[in-house]
């Protein structure tokens, strides 16, 4: 009881960094109910795991930062949250977070944006702004965010946290307010590689709910290796351009040192559509939000605005008024390349687009190389306000993590070390379902890497 | 400028999305530039030879046809904007367009 109410007490503590969306007393109530209730025999007994707010909850309300799901109590749960509570774990709030995970910043939430722990003139990434930035201030040990395009990599990288997207498949997306289908998954925040990857465990494995969700056992952690000797890198060159931030560079050239330090192989590769990557996620993602969002009409859910009208008049004004600007962008251009004599021009070409940066991965794991390391973002957390009359400029900030959702593998980004006090990520890229080679070589770099020093 | 004004409202009526008057040349040009830029995927040639794909299982598992409700804590009644007797309650359809 009295942890509950030290967890509590924490979480309201970073009140200021707005990267809670729960109401402190709902907030202590609830932890203190789940507290009582929780399995003392669970994995995870007593873990708070604070959770994005597009992950629906029975405990707490389910708004996706979006004024269309304001007030929104689900019905059900996802399965990740019934297997963390099997497993003992408290459900520690709802986090902040771009308005239906679209964003890299965390400014496009109807409820404000989220400051960076360290510096808050600045963002702490996004779109799951609000979990990074709890584990970041230590309010919670770990946290679940969600990836379409690096929406965990990348605030865990702006952050100085870890943060895991598992292989397309490994963790059920039942639950999970749908954004991208064929790109969403769970992703996991931690403030050690262990803290993530023993939550990502307990949710990942088959569910009956979720035909994309494959038939495998939950993942099995591996041990903290004593080396990385036998491990083959990959370094892709292309994410290492001439124009990288310098202080980029100098903090993966450490990481790259110490790898090598520790005996693994490290092979200069290339993925040579990686240049098309960002435009190819930016049609996708669209296309299949589009769709997704039809479903957001003042019939079934959330607030209902201008009823007076018709029917489309009332579809029209409650989602005219229910998104923001850049869900509004999204479904706009969406609707574009999915609409009549612009399919074959965009979105097949995506598609195709897809298959070959998916190749391009294949290619390199057959020629023997078990991971890629690169940078997680090419440059440190960014000023708030800085990327929001861009959205090319804002998009650019995933044009390195978006290539392992195109291609539906694991990658977790580790920091690395800081540059003037913000911190920097390295990201390792593992094969289909291997997440655990991957979370072996990220022990090991978490071990060596002076994640807080200055690189 | 790839997408005009008229393009926007074309969409937005596709989108069942209200746009504002003053809002559309900003998301015209805002929709230009992210097109312009995806644009450069005409890269890719089209005579259909590279194949799509789409990450997850490679065959559909089948499961047995029964019918299984999803268990929900409570009805639309408490989710719904409006529901009266069982019923979601919407406006009149309006003139069919």
């Amino acid at each position: 009881m009295s942890d509950a109410k030290a967890v509590a007490d924490r979480l309201v503590k970073a009140k200021r960094l707005n990267a809670l969306l729960t109401p402190p007393k709902d907030l202590r109530k609830s932890l203190l109910a789940q507290a009582t209730a929780a399995r003392p025999t669970g994995v995870l007994y007593g873990m708070p795991v604070a959770v994005k707010d597009n992950i629906c909850t029975l405990e707490f309300t389910t708004t996706c930062g979006s004024r269309i799901l304001e007030g929104y109590q689900s019905p059900y749960e996802a399965t990740a949250i019934t297997k963390l509570k099997a497993a003992g774990a408290l459900i520690a709030g709802k986090t902040n977070c771009d308005e239906f995970a679209m964003g890299s910043s965390t400014e496009y939430s109807v409820y404000g944006r989220v400051l960076h722990p360290l510096d808050r003139t600045r963002v702490p990434g996004g779109s799951s702004g609000g979990s990074a930035a709890l584990v970041a201030a230590g309010a919670v040990p770990a946290a679940l965010g969600s990836e379409t395009g690096g929406s965990v990599r990348q605030p865990a990288a702006f952050c100085g946290v870890v943060g895991i997207k598992p292989t397309y498949g490994r963790v059920s997306r039942c639950g999970l307010v749908a954004f991208g289908s064929s790109l969403d998954q769970i992703g996991v925040f931690g403030r050690s590689v262990h803290d993530a990857a023993r939550v990502l465990s307990v949710i990942s494995g088959r569910d009956p709910r979720d035909a994309t969700c494959e038939d495998r056992d939950p993942l099995r952690l591996p041990t903290v290796p004593e080396s990385l000797q036998g491990f083959v890198i990959g370094l892709p060159k292309e994410y290492f351009p001439p124009e990288l931030d310098p202080v980029v560079r100098r903090a993966c050239d450490r990481a790259i040192r110490m790898m090598k330090e520790l005996g693994a192989a490290m092979r200069e590769v290339s993925l040579p559509h990686t240049a098309y990557a960002v435009p190819t996620y930016y049609v996708i993602a669209p296309a299949e939000a589009s769709s997704n969002l039809a479903r957001y009409d003042g019939v079934r859910y959330g607030p209902r605005f201008d009823g007076n009208t018709d029917l489309r008049g009332l579809y029209r004004a409650t989602r005219g008024e229910g998104f923001g600007p850049e869900v509004r962008r999204r479904i706009l251009v969406g609707t574009y390349v999915l609409s009549a004599g612009y399919y074959d021009a965009y979105y097949r070409r995506a598609q195709q687009m897809r298959a070959l940066i998916a190749q391009d991965f294949r290619n390199v794991f057959d020629r023997g190389v078990d991971l890629l390391f690169t940078p997680t973002v090419p440059s440190p957390a960014f000023k708030a306000g800085e990327k929001l009359a861009d959205p090319i400029a804002m998009y650019m900030s995933d044009i390195f993590t978006v290539t392992a959702n195109l291609a539906g593998l694991p990658a977790i980004s580790v920091p690395i070390g800081r540059v003037k006090g913000l911190p920097i990520g390295g990201q390792l890229i593992g094969q289909a379902f291997l997440e655990d080679e991957m979370i072996e070589a990220a022990y090991a770099l978490e071990r060596v890497v002076p994640a807080t020093d200055e690189a | 400028m790839s997408v005009s004004r008229d393009d926007v409202l074309r969409i937005a009526q596709l989108a069942e999305l209200d746009v504002e008057e003053d809002a559309l040349p900003e998301i015209a040009e805002q929709m230009s530039r992210i097109l312009d830029y995806v644009a450069q995927l005409s890269a890719i040639p089209t005579n259909g030879s590279v194949k799509t794909f789409v990450p997850g299982p490679d065959a559909i598992r089948f499961r047995p046809d029964e019918v299984a409700p999803f268990p929900l804590a409570f009805g639309p009644e408490v989710f719904a904007p409006v529901f009266k007797e069982g019923f979601f309650v919407v406006p009149k359809l309006g003139q069919f367009e």
